[in-house]
């Protein structure tokens, strides 16, 4: 019954598109059929593999800074509660704020270059990781402090067996949200100025009107977003078994 | 999920009081029988409880008789009607008070009677009154967040009473009140009980409590719930009066509830 | 649910901070380290400047426009969906999977798409702060009618009530604080949204205005630019708190 109406939905989808293809809503919409062509077509010519390992390049080194960054740095806003109270106001602010008004600036800094879509990338993530792992630290149950401290936990003990597991869960859904707010900080720094990668593909296509190229491209950008932040997950409630 | 109403007979002046009839009613939820073959008479005007480890049906019991729960086979009469979801006649008391957090006391004790389609001005003059019975005059305007739990079971129970139940259902109404709190609202309770004189229905885990309040404890084995046993309560009343719950006969019958109820662990 | 802290107030801590930061870049910016980091004083005369030829405010109102465009149809569907989604398991089914997939999609990649769709036009920032905005909206909703109290509606259904009663009496105002928090959450997304499409089409608004002075190299007239969409930013968000606090007082 569930699987049903799951499979009900994809072939409704499925389907509105085809019709869509063919009414025609704009001469610029191709079919599932010719997308998937396309999309078949750009695998076995290499283009989107190479331009999916470009992409990776930005995603893994902007994304891997802000995990490596924005955890300990939350962690220490958590732990030391003075610089919490100050940092999380810039963090807060980074969330709030539509970070996609910083690009130009960091396009004139960095140059065209995988660089510049790297720190794009950081710059959309980072924030939230470190929310999360600060969020995690500071959601620790006070009981749970008072029950170490009770049984004599040096400090270490104390960040290390009930602090780090008690944030780890909030930590992990960081960054997940982290990372999916990489993907689209990447893909705005490479559709916009950086002739990188999937983004380069997808604008290439545009401009010389090969639209399936293009839907395809798109297509497969949004599978594989969901591909890895599907793997994450998973990851995720392996680690967190004892979450019930 | 829409059930059919009878004809809103909100604040009726009709009999005070309706018998109950549970006949033969199984329950299951999916695999997991809840209810076996229950059979249960409640006299008019009578006070029963439903007692029994967690796990029993109690409020499975207590939800079918409301009509909110339907059940797999036998029957429920409230009166002459059968039961086939949720009728004027009863009204309900929640162990979690089900208090509208967005609303005054006020409005909450008026929602009843809203719900069943009577007028503004004797709504507010119905909900006045029910809630000065139940000692909250003076907090109309309040919200349940800046109330004690026991002042918001007060409003529950104004709520319920409100609509002029025959048929007061109560879930484990004090479960989640303090000792001190609890032993006063037991005696206020049964004190507008013998004003009113609905056929009340009482599901606790509290022997003490089932004692005290009623005529009749039912006894429900756990895991399917069966009637185990009825016990009767022969003690006096008014017990709000008097001191029941420092005599023998109190202790005894406690005592044998607890016989009873611990061989069913 | 999700980003973490864009829930909360600025109130004059925040003040504070963001006074020290532009007392810190104003020293620096003197000091002439960098071409990146020019004096707070010099960006404010550019901005004062860029408000009195009225290039800003030409901007901001197209950037408005287009925002009012797209969130505003985005909060009245997306409550819908996500009352219909929390009330309705069969509603639920068939788009959960959908709402939760593209809620974390990088929607920024179907721009092109909508580009291919409507043209070089501001419908595109519309249509962009719309995908932005939507599904913060749904999910939030749907999760706020969900964990409406089983009591109150035995409660509610016990006296009678029927569907719509139900509906308009006990889920809705249950899930009323959930759904302000993502009204609240939609309209800082929908501010994002805004930007990048904006950018992305460069055709109109504050979005163009970036990339225009980005690509000509006019550092002060950038930083203007950028001050100004954080202020609207702030601007819309601290409007949607007040709005979200008259609303829920019961709390």
């Amino acid at each position: 019954m569930v699987l049903a109406l799951r499979l009900a939905s994809v072939a409704a989808f499925l389907l509105a598109w085809e019709w869509a293809a063919r009414v025609p809503i704009s001469f610029n919409f191709p079919s599932p059929g010719a997308t998937l062509v396309a999309l078949a077509a750009l695998v076995t010519s290499g283009a989107l593999l190479d331009a999916t390992a470009t992409s990776a390049r930005s995603l893994l080194l902007g994304f891997g800074a802000a995990a490596l960054l924005g955890v300990p740095l939350g962690l220490l806003m958590g732990v030391v509660r003075p610089v919490g109270r100050v940092a999380r106001i810039y963090v807060d602010l980074l969330i709030a704020l539509p970070t996609a008004a910083l690009i130009p600036l960091v396009i004139l800094s960095f140059g065209i270059s995988i660089l510049s879509s790297a720190v794009i990338v950081f710059v959309f993530s980072a924030p939230f990781v470190t929310m999360n792992a600060y969020g995690g630290v500071r959601d620790v149950r006070p009981r749970l402090l008072e029950m170490a401290r009770a049984f004599g936990a040096s400090w270490g003990q104390l960040v290390g067996r009930v602090v780090l597991p008690s944030a780890l869960p909030m930590i992990l859904a960081g960054l997940r949200y982290g990372l999916s707010r990489a993907f689209v900080g990447l893909l705005v720094a490479e559709l916009l100025l950086s002739p990188f990668g999937l983004g380069k593909l997808i604008m290439t296509s545009r401009s010389m009107f090969e639209h399936d190229r293009m839907f395809a491209t798109v297509l497969w950008t949004l599978l594989l977003a969901g591909a890895v932040l599907a793997g994450l997950g998973r990851v995720e409630r392996r680690l967190l078994r004892w979450r019930a | 999920m829409a059930r059919v109403m009878a004809a809103p007979a909100a604040a009726s002046r009709a009999p005070a009081s309706l018998e109950i009839v549970v006949d033969g009613v199984s329950k299951a939820f999916g695999a997991m029988p809840a209810l076996v073959d229950v059979s249960v008479r409640v006299g008019a005007g009578e006070f029963l409880s439903l007692i029994g480890p967690s796990g029993c049906g109690k409020t499975t019991l207590l939800k079918a008789i409301a009509g909110l729960q339907p059940v797999d086979r036998g029957r429920i009469l409230v009166g002459p009607r059968e039961v086939r979801g949720p009728g004027p006649e009863c009204s309900m008391v929640f162990q979690d008070f089900a208090l509208l957090p967005w609303s005054t006391v006020q409005r909450n004790v008026e929602f009843g009677l809203l719900l069943r389609g009577v007028a503004a001005a004797e709504r507010a003059a119905v909900a006045g009154r029910a809630i000065a019975k139940v000692g909250l005059d003076g907090f109309e305007q309040a919200y349940p967040a800046q109330l004690s739990g026991g002042m918001q079971q007060r409003v529950g129970l104004a709520r319920a009473l409100a609509v002029r139940p025959q048929i007061l259902l109560m879930d484990e109404p004090f479960a989640s009140i303090d000792e001190q709190t609890r032993r006063l609202f037991q005696d206020d309770l049964l004190a507008l009980w013998s004003e009113e004189r609905a056929t009340v229905v009482f599901v606790t885990h509290s022997m003490e409590e089932a004692v005290y309040l009623s005529d009749r404890v039912v006894v429900l084995s756990p895991r399917p719930g069966r009637v185990h046993r009825v016990l009767d309560v022969p003690l006096p009343r008014p017990r709000e009066a008097s001191d029941v719950r420092a005599s023998v006969g109190f202790t005894r019958l406690v005592d044998e509830l607890w016989k009873i109820l611990r061989k069913l662990q | 649910m999700t980003g973490a802290g864009a829930d909360r107030q600025f109130g004059v801590a925040g003040l504070g901070a963001v006074a020290g930061l532009l007392a810190a870049w104003e020293i620096v910016g003197r000091l002439d380290v960098s071409l990146f980091v020019p004096p707070v004083s010099g960006i404010a005369r550019v901005w004062w400047g860029l408000l009195a030829d009225g290039t800003l405010p030409g901007a901001a109102a197209s950037s408005l426009l287009s925002l009012v465009k797209g969130f505003v149809p985005a909060a009245v569907l997306g409550v819908a969906v996500g009352l219909a989604m929390g009330r309705f398991a069969t509603v639920r089914l068939l788009l959960d999977g959908w709402v939760n997939a593209l809620m974390s999609a990088p929607l920024s990649a179907l721009v092109p798409v909508l580009i291919a769709l409507f043209g070089v036009r501001d419908t595109v920032v519309a249509a962009t702060v719309f995908m932005f905005s939507f599904f913060v909206v749904v999910v939030n909703t749907t999760t706020g009618v969900r964990a409406t109290e089983r009591s109150l509606v035995d409660m509610a259904r016990l006296f009678g009530a029927g569907e719509l009663a139900l509906f308009g009496r006990i889920y809705l105002p249950s899930a009323l604080p959930a759904v302000m928090l993502g009204l609240r959450l939609g309209a800082v997304q929908a501010v994002k949204g805004m930007v990048v499409g904006e950018m992305l089409i460069s055709l109109v608004g504050l979005g163009e205005r970036l990339i225009y002075y980005g690509n000509t190299f006019l550092i002060l007239e950038l930083y203007a630019v950028i001050g100004s969409v954080l202020l609207l930013a702030l601007l819309i968000s601290q409007a949607a708190q007040t709005l979200d606090r008259a609303l829920v007082r019961w709390r």
